[in-house]
């Protein structure tokens, strides 16, 4: 047979072939099948190779030609079906308001939480935040911290004992005294941490609870220092308008000491029937002070030339002022429903 | 403590409203825990009954006519029995209006009543501290006086929280001079000198054996009476929370109440010579007090003892043997001081606690004993005793030791100036003396009633104080750089996060449980551990031991639910090491999921956790690349758990939950988990970037048949070392164990991708490398492509 023949069966079958194709993966079959490395063109082609060497340019012509005509149907065969997928995509008309489908999602825990953006707080002030064990010797919980045995300021440390002498900390401050043992001033950590008192429970109180205790020990340190940034921490946590109120209190490891408030965030210092802070319109969050100079001294700090300040905070209460949770021993059960809410 | 309002105005200038008063102490230092405001009561009046009759219409009614002052008397009917012509009563008179009613105009069986006699309950007061009936009154009392305003009975009642430094306030007139030196007001305070003093008379000796007593002044009265306190001190008393019992008794708790020193009143006539000892309990030595309770002391306890028996617990509380009674007519006074350690761990250990040994245990100053005896001495001259001299026992008082400090002491610490003029006036206030001294120096000597500033520091908040905390500044430091690492806390915050983006949702558990969960370890067949971490004074049993693990409580957690759940951990756990308690920071992930349709060499799920563990450990190491063995780990699955390790050493364990654990804590899903030992995670290493190469890859899928405990792992690695540096990445992704292959072996598919750096990989360079890596493995494990 001639190739005119063969071309014209051929291009036949092709227009046949694009005619019947609907899509771009049909077209694209059609592509491989006439125009591809084992399709029907190369097929011809080899038959060339069989006729005369004088008629050989004449007939490759020829199929070369009928080749670019193939290619442009292809192209635009392919460029409308592409506009036609396009217009039917345009044409969708989904429920946006479906429920959506959640990713496996973790969370931190909102008391933790609350530490961390004390912590983040205090970081970016040049503080460092070091972390101590639990289990501490009554050195550290006491002595060094200007409370002799026998002090009647123990009895307000109601603690878990494990040997006569060892005990699981009732507050955070033992690393205090670690911390300045081992650096000289300047000295500027919080320290977050599990503490336990034997304190009956309630929906007020835990016996395991967590505090955060700051320290700030350089020549020039004062308490404004301390009010500071205690507001600056009360603003980070619990909102742009807080303020920090001092009243006069006792701790054997801080002289002057103070109890420090802050703006009830509920009602926002107006009181009243305030659930949260009961009319008055502060929330008290712990204790605070300059550091006493006998602390300094057991340190082999020179009080005369070093001041510094000290706080200490439960960070459940914090959270549970934060996040207007009824009962602090929520904290602890891990409902999911609790962490769900404050993921 | 319970502090009358109308008691605090005695001596101190106060502002109408309790609450500015509770505002002013708690800026002070003396929180207000509550503010007790009484019940509105007007229109009762002190009435003399000029007569008293029977009631014309009833037998168990009377009816008296009461002089009340101006006007003329009242006709009024009561049916109290306690009533007798003479006495001056309390009346509440037409209109008056008392907690449960107002007072009108009735008849009481046809005879017209024209106000009402009234009892201690009706004026709000507890009925069962005051008689029974109708409120007595001294005859003193003048007919029309208001008895509500006499008596203060309007003023609410302060509940004051004082610290354990500031055992002086624990008392009224403490409280007054702090608000007094606060107002810069005066301090009205009583008359303090001791009517006894120059008296002359007999005197108690004491002898005094123990360095735990610091001082004792004793004093003798005579011709005491007995009989019932005036209206206006039961008032006080029993507003201030303290039961009045009779006007010896209630004179000593007033004094307490009033001065902070605690005192004591022996029976004379039971003191043999007059003479007390005070001396360390003996052995045994068997005490009744006066509420009845019995002791038997060891030689740990002080007492104060005649020459035959104890006669007082010291600080605590007086015999029965030596009680004043009605039939006292001499007595001898205590007021002494005693080491508060000593009190406190006798109180401790006898189990019993008093007002006094509150006030002591927290070492009142000596001085105050000349206070207390000299107040009670003028309430007793007042009620008729003859007071005779006091006579003081124990070391001389000691001078306070002055305070030299700095005037700069107080910008430098409290970050604002006051002039010299300034402390002193604020000081002064308080009854320090202030000298000046050379070079802005300031000598401060204490108040002999203060024993707790002992330092400039000390002075400085008291300075503090008087100006008000409202005074310091609010400044942000410039912290200057120091070398404090943050790394431990830095790397459990890296850890929280991280689990978190894997899915799993943290929690905090107790660090305390009961014997249970060693209960439910053994019910496993399991061995809880050995010596665990055991508390001495548990609150309860379910707090005596420290977890040994992170493991129960999250077993528990997740049991809670009943769908899948994924949760973690950060804490630190606890065990003994030579006898020592030790603890160490854990981090503890878990899931609980369905079972898969596998078969029983397959566990996904267990795949699945290994993947969050190796992300987790890439994400905290840096590292990408993790080895893990087969081993058995106490908790976990014998057969499906895995130590992960990183450079041969062991960081994490992973695996499935013993589900004989699951069965016994009731998990109903089976739990796979892992955990690590967050201070032996390596360091985090920054990953370093190696360009790959541009040349395309090419990738072979081998399917390899081995014995069947061949660990892909190891397959794995030897096609890795086989192949050379071409290879760039050796993964198994399937395998078969089944009827295809010869007993005793399985099938696993493995992908080697393979590139060059240089140029394009050609199919025959590919074939070669997997010629010679096959062949490597056969030799090696006796490996065989499947056909
Ligand atoms: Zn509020």
């Amino acid at each position: 047979m001639h190739v005119d023949e063969h071309l014209e069966q051929l291009r036949a079958r092709f227009e046949d072939a694009l005619k019947n194709s609907a899509g771009a993966s049909s077209l694209d079959a059609v592509r491989v099948a006439f125009l591809g490395r084992s399709g029907e063109v190369t097929a011809l082609r080899r038959s060339i190779g069989k006729l005369p060497p004088a008629e050989r340019p004449a007939a490759g012509q020829r199929i070369n030609e009928a080749v670019e005509k193939m290619e442009r149907a292809l192209n635009d065969a392919q460029a409308s079906a592409q506009a036609l997928a396009v217009g039917a995509s345009l044409s969708q008309r989904i429920d946006v308001t479906f429920p959506s489908i959640p990713p496996q999602q973790g969370s931190i825990h909102p008391m933790k939480r609350v530490m961390h953006d004390v912590c983040a707080y205090f970081e970016r002030h040049g503080f460092a935040v070091v972390v101590g064990p639990e289990i501490e010797p009554d050195y550290y919980n006491f002595d060094a911290l200007n409370i002799p045995p026998d002090h009647p300021a123990r009895e307000g440390f109601d603690s878990f004992f494990l040997t006569p002498n060892l005990l699981l900390r009732p507050h955070t401050s033992p690393m205090q005294i670690r911390t300045m043992q081992q650096h000289r001033p300047p000295v500027a950590v919080v320290v977050p941490g599990t503490c336990y008192r034997r304190d009956a429970v309630d929906a007020r109180h835990l016996y395991q609870f967590n505090q955060c205790e700051g320290l700030l020990v350089d020549e020039g340190v004062h308490m404004g220092h301390l009010k500071g940034m205690l507001t600056g921490m009360c603003r980070e946590i619990f909102g742009s308008e807080q303020q920090v109120r001092f009243r006069p209190s006792y701790f054997p490891f801080t002289e002057p000491s103070a109890e420090v408030d802050t703006t009830c965030p509920l009602c926002r210092g107006a009181g009243g029937e305030c659930r949260m802070c009961g009319g008055s319109g502060w929330i008290e969050l712990g204790g605070a002070g300059m550091v006493h100079p006998n602390v300094l001294r057991n340190v082999d700090y020179d009080p005369e030339i070093y001041s510094g300040w000290a706080f200490g905070f439960g960070v459940e209460r914090m959270a549970l002022v934060r996040y207007d949770v009824d009962d602090i021993r929520r904290f602890f059960e891990n409902d999911d429903a609790f962490l769900e809410q404050l993921a | 403590m319970r502090v009358p309002l109308g008691w605090l105005r005695d001596y101190v200038e106060l502002p109408a409203d309790p609450g500015a008063v509770a505002q002013m102490l708690a800026l002070l230092g003396f929180p207000v825990a509550s503010i007790e405001t009484r019940p509105i009561i007007t229109g009762v009046i002190a009435g003399r009954i000029a007569e008293l009759g029977k009631h014309p219409n009833a037998d168990r009614l009377q009816v008296g006519r009461i002089d009340v002052g101006d006007g003329a008397p009242l006709t009024i009917a009561t049916a109290a029995t306690n009533v007798a012509a003479g006495q001056t009563i309390a009346v509440a008179t037409i209109g008056a209006r008392l907690p449960q009613l107002t007072i009108e105009r009735r008849k009481m069986r046809g005879l017209e009543s024209e106000g009402m006699m009234i009892s201690a309950e009706e004026l709000a007061l507890p009925a069962e501290w005051f008689e029974d009936g109708i409120m007595q009154f001294e005859e003193s009392l003048r007919p029309g006086t208001d008895v509500v305003e006499c008596f203060r009975l309007g003023e609410a009642v302060l509940d004051v929280e004082v610290t354990s430094n500031r055992v002086d306030a624990m008392s009224v007139i403490g409280l007054a001079r702090e608000l007094a030196a606060y107002q810069n007001v005066a301090l009205r305070a009583p008359d303090l000198s001791n009517p006894g003093d120059g008296a002359g008379g007999p005197k108690a000796e004491v002898t005094i054996e123990s360095p735990d007593c610091r001082r004792f002044v004793s004093q003798i009265f005579t011709s005491v009476k007995s009989g019932p306190s005036p209206a206006w001190m039961r008032i006080r008393l029993a507003l201030a929370g303290q039961r009045p019992i009779n006007r010896l008794v209630d004179i000593s708790n007033y004094v307490m109440l009033e001065t902070a020193q605690p005192l004591h009143f022996y029976d004379a006539a039971k003191i043999p010579n007059h003479h007390l000892i005070v001396r360390d309990a003996r052995a045994g030595e068997r005490f009744v007090a006066l509420d009845g309770s019995e002791h038997e002391l060891t030689p740990q306890a002080l007492v104060i003892a005649s020459e035959t028996s104890a006669e007082c617990l010291a600080g605590l509380m007086g015999a029965r043997s030596s009680e004043v009674t009605g039939a006292t007519r001499e007595l001898i006074l205590e007021s002494a001081n005693f080491s508060g350690p000593r009190i406190r761990r006798t109180a401790g250990q006898l189990g019993f606690r008093t007002e006094a040994s509150s006030r002591h245990e927290k070492s009142l100053a000596p001085a105050l004993t000349a206070v207390g005896a000299a107040r009670a001495a003028q309430l007793l001259a007042q009620s008729g005793a003859t007071p005779h001299e006091p006579a003081a026992f124990g070391p001389p008082l000691s001078a306070p030791e002055p305070i030299d400090f700095k005037i700069s002491d107080v910008k430098r610490l409290l970050g604002y100036e006051l002039d010299l003029q300034a402390i002193t006036e604020r000081l002064d206030g308080l009854g320090f003396k202030v000298e000046p001294q050379a070079d802005s120096v300031l000598r401060v000597v204490s108040p002999a009633w203060r024993t707790d500033v002992t330092c400039s520091a000390d002075v400085i908040e008291e300075i503090a104080r008087m100006a008000g905390y409202d005074r310091i500044s609010s400044e942000i430091p410039a912290v200057r750089a120091h070398d404090i690492a943050s790394g431990d806390y830095r790397r459990e915050r890296k850890a929280a996060a991280t689990l978190a983006a894997l899915g799993y949702r943290e929690i905090v558990t107790y660090s305390l449980h009961g014997a249970h969960v060693y209960e439910k370890i053994r019910r496993a067949g399991l061995e809880p551990p050995v010596r665990p971490v055991e508390v001495q004074n548990p609150l309860s049993e379910d707090q005596r031991y420290l977890r040994h693990s992170l493991g129960p409580a999250m077993v528990t957690h997740l049991a809670r639910a009943n769908a899948p759940a994924r949760a973690f951990e950060i804490g630190h756990i606890f065990y003994t090491e030579d006898r020592q308690p030790l603890e160490t920071s854990m981090a503890f992930f878990a899931f609980s999921a369905e079972p898969h349709d596998e078969p029983e060499w397959r566990d996904s799920h267990f795949l699945r956790a290994k993947g969050d563990c190796e992300a987790f450990l890439r994400a905290m190491t840096g590292e990408s690349h993790f080895e893990t063995a087969a081993d058995e780990r106490e908790g976990f699955h014998p057969g499906k758990t895995g130590v992960v390790l990183m450079g041969g050493r062991e960081i994490a364990v992973v695996g499935q939950v013993d589900p004989r654990l699951l069965r016994t804590f009731e998990a109903p899903l089976p739990i796979y988990a892992c955990r690590m030992i967050l201070s032996t995670l390596p360091p985090y290493d920054v990953p370093q970037f190696k360009p790959p190469s541009k040349f395309p890859s090419t990738y072979r899928d081998l399917a390899l048949v081995c014995d069947i405990d061949l660990p892909a792992q190891r397959l794995e690695n030897a096609l890795r070392s086989a192949a050379g540096s071409w290879c760039t990445a050796v993964a198994a992704f399937d395998e078969y164990r089944g009827a295809q292959v010869p007993a005793g072996k399985k099938s696993i598919a493995i992908r080697l991708t393979l590139q060059k750096p240089d140029s394009t990989i050609t199919d025959a360079e590919a074939d070669a490398v997997i010629e010679k890596a096959v062949a490597a493995l056969s030799s090696q494990f006796g490996v065989t492509l499947r056909a």
